[in-house]
């Protein structure tokens, strides 16, 4: 069977974190990680060509995956491999959207990453095999990569025990008892005591633990941040009313209010006619410049960052929430108050 | 219509137990149109005139009768709503009150069904989410009606109707037009003899007395059910007798989402009160039917929850199993009530159909049950299939939307084929994980 391997500019020997910026490109056969994958495979199935791209080009250049899964599909796989990519975000965020995209078309693809990488949320349909969560760990990691991979193209599954995490697509199928005779099944098992019987997995949760208080607010720099959609009057950078899939940044450095007519809340999700008469009803810009002169707080961040809160993907709303928390802390930001509708 | 308000017929005392009813079932194994409507040895034959002449009302302008039957390549679009023709003897005698009969409890040990036969309306009506029925190829087995002889009544409405009237018309006129063709079966032999029992029996078999309660969408016109013939809109939790749904207290005028639909059809033969009466007495006691509204803000949603829960344990049920109608905000109507039932000491299991996204990977559902964790999938509502060119299509030309001829293949959710995703637990889908 023919495979192709998915790896970013590091494992392909390009560079470090100087390439990232690097465009896909594609090379003969196994590289670097890929030849132990390769070798593992045995002789019934052959890594055909090896396809790289830069980590920072693969998950903010438009059209990147585009172009990386146009290389892949040239070599007409029967399977595609991307990773294994630890807890490298980026790393693991292209793999997931390549082998998702694959899949969507049709196209076997298996990703490998640690649990914890936002790439497993971003694999769509597409089989996630656990990794570990440094690149010290590549032995183990390839080795139960190519025992999934082996499974996979027997024909046989891949499951908990074969080290799959992430979402495991749901399909529909019709079994022998009509839902009605299920339900009632159901509620005598209930009835008998059995509180773990279901058909739907319950969601998961996702526990969230408190950062501690801060020690002392008058030396704190706090960031302003918002899903309540406000930009510019003209939205110059076509910020979504629904379903976001991105956000935004405004500078605030120079200014002491957000005056009606300049922003405005573009969210669909309810009727912005009050946001808009008073933007600091959605980013209270106003009351926090006070707090600064009092001496409060000890600082506002440069700028507020934004994204729209209606109908966003979980997904896309834990990715938000990542990049927002590194951004923040990169700048110095050490509170943030996020206003929310 | 007519309806001797002193018939006594089967109006025995029952004292404190339901009302028990004796379905008189004749199995309908063909479809034809024909001369004069009869029904003779499991064929069916309709008068298409006289048909058309039962529909006919001002707010149409043209009724035209046709039949689809399992097998055929045939498809049915813009489906609305479906009835099982019954009735109680000549000029229905009490069958859907409210609606053909006058608004009372019915009365009237026998109930004449022709199983296997259904009479459905197609057509363009305002806030109608456009429905599929395949009868032949993969879909026909995911709706109830790919395996039903259809009696299809397409319509024009008159200049300048109002489509509230249109609505009504059509409503009434589908439902005359089942009792009618049932009344055809009258004389003839039953194929089975089904007595129901009636509820509320005590009985100290220590079998744990269980119900159904089951939510009917309430968002206005053309988003509602009847119940005795009025809107269920603004309505309060009740019990009904189980019975009477078999004798068409509950009726459709709900056509939004096709999938999740509960048709008249379903109503007549609640699959959960089926489950239930099938079990009666052996491993459960059938404690009745409890229906509730779907009010659409989230303060009535709370109120209206933990009213039903209440209606239910003061009924003294032992469990409960709660279905909805609609999509993911009926979704919250469900899991509160499974919520209040739950916190009562009721156990309660829910009917819900998973909301995951195309490729099924999405959070299945839009607003779980919070103490609740007993749920049934009725399947993915996203999940798309391909359906094969047919050779015939009712109800319309085009399907708006694929904007496709209604004849050709067509690729469309699952959500799209009617009552493929019953609430009521009428289908045999369900979700598995693709390991």
């Amino acid at each position: 069977m023919r495979i192709v391997h998915y790896i970013n500019q590091f494992f392909a020997g390009v560079g470090g974190e100087d390439a990232a910026g690097t465009p896909p490109s594609r090379t003969d056969g196994a590289v670097g990680p890929g030849r132990r994958l390769a070798t593992l495979l045995g002789d019934d199935h052959e890594v055909v060509a090896t396809v790289s791209c830069g980590d920072d080009h693969a998950t903010s250049a438009a059209g990147a995956i585009d172009e990386i899964v146009s290389l892949i599909r040239a070599e007409q796989p029967d399977l595609v491999v991307a990773g294994p990519a630890f807890t490298s975000g980026r790393y693991g965020l292209a793999c997931a959207r390549v082998a998702a995209a694959l899949v969507a078309e049709g196209v076997p693809a298996v990703a490998a990453m640690h649990d914890e990488n936002p790439g497993v949320e971003e694999a769509g349909a597409a089989v996630v095999v656990r990794s570990g969560a440094v690149a010290r760990e590549m032995g183990p990691s390839i080795d139960r990569l190519a025992a999934a991979v082996a499974r996979l193209l027997a024909g046989e599954t891949v499951g908990e025990a074969d080290g799959r995490i992430g979402k495991v697509p749901r399909r529909n199928v019709l079994v022998e008892k009509p839902a009605a005779e299920r339900a009632v099944d159901l509620v005598l098992a209930r009835l008998g005591g059995d509180r773990s019987a279901t058909e739907v997995p319950l969601p998961r949760f996702d526990p969230v633990t408190p950062a501690a208080p801060v020690d002392d607010l008058s030396k704190t720099m706090v960031a302003l941040v918002t899903e309540g959609a406000l930009v510019p009057d003209e939205n110059p950078d076509r910020l979504e009313s629904a379903r976001a899939t991105k956000w935004l940044r405004y500078r605030i450095q120079d200014r002491d209010s957000l005056p009606a007519g300049e922003f405005r809340s573009v969210h669909g999700g309810f009727s912005t006619v009050w946001a808009n008469e008073d933007p600091h009803r959605i980013v209270p810009l106003d009351v926090a410049r006070e707090l600064e002169r009092e001496g409060l707080i000890g600082g506002l961040h440069d700028e507020y960052l934004v994204t729209v809160g209606n109908g966003t993907s979980v997904a896309d709303a834990r990715r938000f929430g990542v990049e927002w928390a590194a951004d923040l802390r990169r700048s110095g930001a050490r509170a943030a108050i996020l206003t929310a509708t | 219509m007519r309806l001797s308000e002193n018939d006594e017929v089967g109006a025995g005392n029952w004292g404190r137990r339901g009302r028990p009813l004796t379905r008189l079932v004749h199995e309908v194994t063909a479809l034809c149109l024909g001369e004069e409507t009869a029904y003779r040895e499991g064929r069916l034959t309709v008068s298409a005139p006289e048909a058309a002449a039962i529909v006919a009302a001002p707010a149409l302008a043209e009724v035209r009768v046709s039949c689809a039957s399992p097998g055929e390549p045939v498809r049915i679009v813009k489906l609305l709503d479906a009835v099982e023709p019954r009735t109680k003897g000549r000029g229905g005698a009490g069958i859907f009150p409210g609606i053909l009969s006058p608004r009372r409890p019915t009365r009237g040990p026998e109930t004449h069904v022709l199983r296997g036969a259904a009479v459905v309306a197609a057509g363009f009506l305002p806030r109608a989410q456009e429905a599929v029925v395949d009868m032949s190829g993969p879909a026909a087995p995911l709706s109830p009606l790919g395996a039903t002889h259809n009696v299809v009544v397409e319509f024009t409405p008159a200049p300048g109707a109002d489509w509230e009237d249109v609505d009504t018309a059509l409503r009434q006129g589908i439902i005359a037009l089942a009792a009618r063709l049932a009344e055809a079966a009258l004389e003839a032999p039953a194929d089975a003899v089904e007595t129901l029992p009636g509820v509320g029996e005590q009985a100290d078999d220590g079998l744990p007395r269980v119900g159904v309660l089951t939510n009917l969408q309430t968002q206005g016109k053309f988003k509602q059910p009847f119940v005795y013939g009025r809107s269920f809109t603004d309505s309060f939790t009740t019990l009904i007798d189980p019975n009477d749904l078999d004798d068409g207290a509950v009726v459709s005028g709900q056509f939004g989402h096709p999938g999740l639909k509960n048709s008249t059809l379903l109503y007549q033969n609640h699959p959960i009160v089926e489950a239930m009466r099938r079990r009666h007495g052996s491993e459960l006691r059938f404690a009745g039917v409890v229906l509730s509204p779907e009010p659409v803000d989230q303060a009535a949603k709370e109120f209206m929850s933990a009213h039903a829960a209440r209606v239910c344990a003061l009924a003294g049920w032992d469990a409960a199993v709660v279905t909805k109608e609609g999509g993911g905000n009926a979704d919250a109507d469900m899991s509160l009530a499974m919520d209040a039932l739950e916190e009562m000491g009721v156990p309660a299991v829910g009917l819900f159909a998973e909301m995951a996204g195309r490729d099924g990977t999405g959070p299945s559902i839009v607003v779980p049950p919070m103490r609740a964790t007993a749920m049934v999938s009725t399947g993915n509502y996203d999940e798309r299939l391909v359906l094969p060119a047919v050779e015939r299509a009712l109800g319309a030309e085009r399907i708006d939307l694929v904007d496709q001829a209604a004849t050709d293949e067509i690729e469309i959710p699952m959500a799209a084929v009617y009552c493929s995703l019953s609430p009521l637990g009428w289908g045999r889908s369900t979700c598995r994980e693709a390991a």
